[in-house]
């Protein structure tokens, strides 16, 4: 299985990414989307950190074996979107 | 084989013992290479020695469906399966393993008992380090539900440079995670928020400590107590 790498962006600039180094194995992109939103769901409930100042502003900017950017979940997609 | 000599002990309980109460335990004291991950006590399965580790230190984890977490940690200071035996069970549900490659002094939990029975002195130190044990959990448990990620990181790499002789610690995210009680994610974020402030370095699967007062800071009152207790207790300070 592929590995994925789940690079948290808390803040724009170098210091604001936390690289993940160690990276996760996960079937496809699709199944590194649901990994992060559930990384994601489960880090908003349960960890108080003083680095992140606004959990809706963060992201995974998920990357492959390459480096190359497989694809962002933004924090905000756990929360459904309200229509009207 | 020639005796382990107590001058010669680093481990602090053995060493806080009296020379007639180590004279028990002498005879019975058997060196042993601790590598990375070994298995010290199996959980639900009769516990045939106790370790004294002398370098390295030891992980105590329990683990359900939900995943695993680290609920203890057991160095120089202390007696890797003092709780149940001396608690007077012969098992444990939680898992002991090698978290600092080292050496420990084992001993067959028969003759443990036997020297415990004969020297009242004896059992008063090693039940005291089991209160010790007790608060420890005790302040993982409040800290687990009060702190932040970054105050328990630091309280976590104090507690560990407590039990080694460097300022260097062998670790993965991974296993942070599993050490803190929490997603990689957030471990690698306490980790950087500690980076940022040059308290640590961190390089792949290695933390580095560097500045041990500023982390003592961090981690403020969520590090100490047992420590202090243990000071108290153990050591009569």
């Amino acid at each position: 299985m592929p590995r994925y790498y789940f690079n948290l962006r808390h803040r724009p600039g170098p210091g604001g990414l936390a690289v993940d180094e160690e990276g996760d194995e996960l079937a496809d992109p699709e199944a590194a989307r649901a990994h992060a939103l559930l990384l994601a769901r489960d880090m908003i409930a349960r960890t108080r950190t003083e680095i992140v100042r606004d959990w809706m502003a963060c992201a995974f900017e998920i990357t492959d074996e390459a480096g190359a950017l497989a694809t962002t979940v933004r924090f905000g997609e756990i929360v459904p979107e309200i229509e009207g | 084989m020639s005796q382990v000599q107590q001058s010669e002990i680093r481990n602090r309980l053995l060493k806080a013992l009296s020379a007639e109460d180590f004279a028990l335990l002498q005879p019975h004291l058997q060196p042993l290479a601790t590598p990375l991950r070994h298995t010290l006590i199996v959980p639900n399965a009769p516990i045939k020695q106790l370790f004294f580790p002398e370098i390295g230190f030891s992980s105590t984890t329990t683990s359900g469906a939900g995943g695993r977490a680290e609920v203890g940690l057991i160095g120089r200071e202390g007696l890797v399966g003092a709780s149940p035996v001396l608690l007077g069970t012969d098992r444990t549900p939680h898992d002991h393993f090698v978290q600092s490659a080292g050496e420990m002094l084992s001993i067959e939990t028969g003759a443990l008992c036997d020297a415990v029975h004969q020297s009242r002195s004896l059992r008063r130190l090693l039940l005291r380090s089991v209160q010790v044990q007790i608060i420890q959990t005790a302040q993982t448990a409040f800290i687990n539900a009060t702190y932040t990620i970054e105050i328990r990181l630091a309280r976590w790499l104090l507690m560990c440079r407590d039990r080694l002789d460097e300022d260097e610690l062998h670790i993965t995210h991974e296993f942070l995670s599993l050490m803190l009680g929490t997603q990689r994610s957030s471990a690698t974020l306490a980790v950087q928020s500690l980076e940022g402030h040059r308290l640590i370095k961190a390089r792949r699967g290695r933390i580095t400590l560097l500045n041990r007062r500023a982390l003592e800071e961090v981690a403020d009152d969520g590090y100490g107590l047992p420590e202090a207790e243990y000071a108290r207790l153990i050591e009569g300070a």
